[in-house]
């Protein structure tokens, strides 16, 4: 690694990633629209929008694959146009469409991607990287040979080849089967406890549940919010509680009618839902006071992906 | 000095030629031997002498200079397209790599294709005429060298502007091809009518050709000062064109 970097210290205040009014403009659409965001260090940020709503362009102006019209984006402080030589150095890219060169074996095509990073891969680093994607047997085939799972392990191995500070995640599970993505998740959550900051977008809204800690949605070029993702779920979710009777009734108490309950299943059940930060164990005592049968008790909350339909309706 | 970064590349970009070897140093050097073959023997025999040189002779500077063009040029830019069309460019593109690495990588390691496809035609060539000989020897490297090095460059140009297969067919078919042809391979300029041979001194390729005539033969139609100044410039302008190209992003970034 460059001396310069090895200098680089990230302070628990300093952002990451700093984009300031960053724009991007191609012909008539306006991709991207007066952007400002901060990467804290360490954290996994899931940025989330619908297709064509700018994560790809927003994510390529910071790895050097688009010219921002305006705007700044900085990495670690340094500029990413006027300083690319060092802010590509410590950004990782896994970039949404699958590339291999045909030419080369999966162990070749690791070790000339270090090298473009000045890293010379040591075995142990190179095995260890093979192994967390499951490539290890596949260390000498060429490329070509591999299948289309493999094939991403590889992208998403070759963005790591040179131990990244930031990791930007562009659709990394994208067509991959679910063992797969379950050995991603667990490998990124490993690349956090290391201290890598990383960006993920994702059009499964379950993967960015499970990782992130904030979330960042954007559509048609423009940042909605940037939330906590607890603070998001408990403000803008819902809880639901579905009491299952063992008497059918025809009428609500009145203690449940004020907290909008609502009859079903023919008036087996009561489903009631409240938002997120609300307790339910006022409304299970008007329940058992009002002297209903209760068989059975459901609590659920809403998941991102309901919040993130909520939203974008919303607009 | 040349970093680490940029050396990778470059081995990468060499190993990508070596690993089809039979495609990259092969065939040009069959294609340039049957040259050889049916202009130097066989019709050769016929013309004898051209310049005061045996014609197998006289068409050898040419036909080497013909490999360093044609090979220069397309390893540059079928190595530049197909990684666009692979999508590997991307590899490039957010690498801490500075525009002048790249260049320096793909068109040095087209250089050393080109050099190699020249130094084996003219190895070939030495077959038929049964012995060396150069007039100049170190002329003999920095003609092949410079021209190399621009039609390298002018190969990379291409790989990043074109955007199918035909673009990249586009220059050797209808500019390299017609200009060597035309530039005094097979046949001295000067024996043409007036009007033809003042016309052919306006195309470049006559002047590496002839340049390097001098430099094996020791005869030449053109100021061999005058073609190396005009290689030297042809590289500055080529090479500095791809540097702006890669800091510009032109065709390369959105």
């Amino acid at each position: 690694m460059p001396q310069s970097l090895s200098r680089v210290s990230v302070g628990p205040d300093r952002p990451v990633v700093e984009l300031r009014g960053l724009s991007k403009r191609y012909g008539d659409l306006q991709a991207l629209h007066d952007v400002s965001l901060e990467i804290r260090p360490g954290e996994i940020f899931g940025l989330l929008g619908p297709n064509g709503a700018g994560k790809s362009t927003l994510i390529g102006c910071i790895t050097g694959l688009v010219v921002p019209t305006s705007g700044s984006a900085s990495v670690l402080g340094w500029d990413v146009g006027r300083e690319y030589d060092k802010t590509r150095q410590v950004v990782g890219l896994v970039p949404q469409e699958v590339n291999y060169d045909p030419f080369f074996t999966v162990e070749e095509t690791l070790r000339y991607q270090a090298g473009y990073f000045g890293v010379r891969l040591e075995e142990e680093k190179l095995v260890e990287i093979l192994r967390a994607l499951d490539l290890l047997s596949k260390r000498k085939a060429g490329t070509r040979t591999l299948s289309g799972g493999m094939k991403r392990r590889l992208l998403i191995a070759k963005a790591l080849v040179h131990d990244p500070k930031v990791l930007f995640l562009d659709e990394p599970t994208a067509g991959v089967d679910v063992e797969l993505r379950r050995d991603l998740w667990a490998y990124v959550e490993r690349l956090r406890q290391r201290g890598t900051t990383i960006v993920l977008t994702t059009h499964y809204l379950e993967e960015a549940e499970a990782l992130s800690d904030r979330i960042g949605l954007i559509d048609q070029g423009r940042l909605l919010l940037v939330e906590e993702k607890e603070t998001l779920l408990s403000t803008l979710g819902r809880k639901t509680l579905v009491l299952h009777l063992a008497e059918r009734i025809e009428v609500l108490p009145s203690g449940l009618v004020a907290a909008g309950a609502e009859i079903v299943d023919d008036g087996w059940e009561i489903r009631i839902r409240r938002p997120a930060g609300e307790e339910f164990g006022p409304l299970l005592s008007a329940a058992a006071n009002a002297g209903l049968a209760i068989r059975d008790v459901d609590t659920r909350r809403s998941t991102l992906e309901e919040i993130y339909v909520e939203l974008l309706e919303k607009r | 000095m040349i970093r680490y970064g940029a050396r990778t590349l470059f081995r990468k970009e060499v190993r990508r030629f070596l690993r089809v070897f039979g495609q990259t140093l092969l065939t040009p050097v069959v294609t340039t031997a049957l040259y050889l073959v049916v202009f130097g023997w066989a019709l050769g025999g016929r013309l004898r002498v051209m310049d005061g040189v045996p014609y197998l002779a006289f068409i050898t500077p040419g036909l080497v200079m013909l490999a360093v063009i044609t090979n220069a040029f397309a390893n540059a830019s079928s190595s530049m397209f197909m990684s666009k069309l692979q999508g590997t460019v991307v590899d490039l593109l957010v690498s801490p790599l500075r525009h002048g690495e790249i260049v320096f990588a793909m068109v040095g390691a087209s250089t050393l294709r080109a050099l190699l496809v020249g130094a084996a035609t003219w190895a070939v060539a030495l077959l038929f005429l049964g012995g060396v000989s150069v007039a100049h020897p170190l002329l003999a490297i920095a003609f092949p060298l410079l021209t190399a090095i621009g039609m390298g460059a002018v190969g990379l140009l291409t790989g990043v502007w074109a955007e199918k297969f035909e673009h990249v067919n586009l220059v050797p078919t209808f500019v390299i091809t017609p200009l060597t042809f035309l530039g005094g391979v097979f046949y001295d300029v000067g024996q043409l009518p007036g009007v033809f041979s003042a016309f052919s001194r306006l195309n470049p390729i006559l002047y590496v050709v002839e340049g390097m005539r001098h430099a094996l033969l020791g005869v030449s139609s053109v100021s061999p000062a005058l073609a190396l100044l005009g290689l030297a410039v042809f590289d500055l302008v080529t090479v500095g064109a791809c540097i702006g190209v890669f800091r510009s992003g032109w065709k390369l970034r959105s």
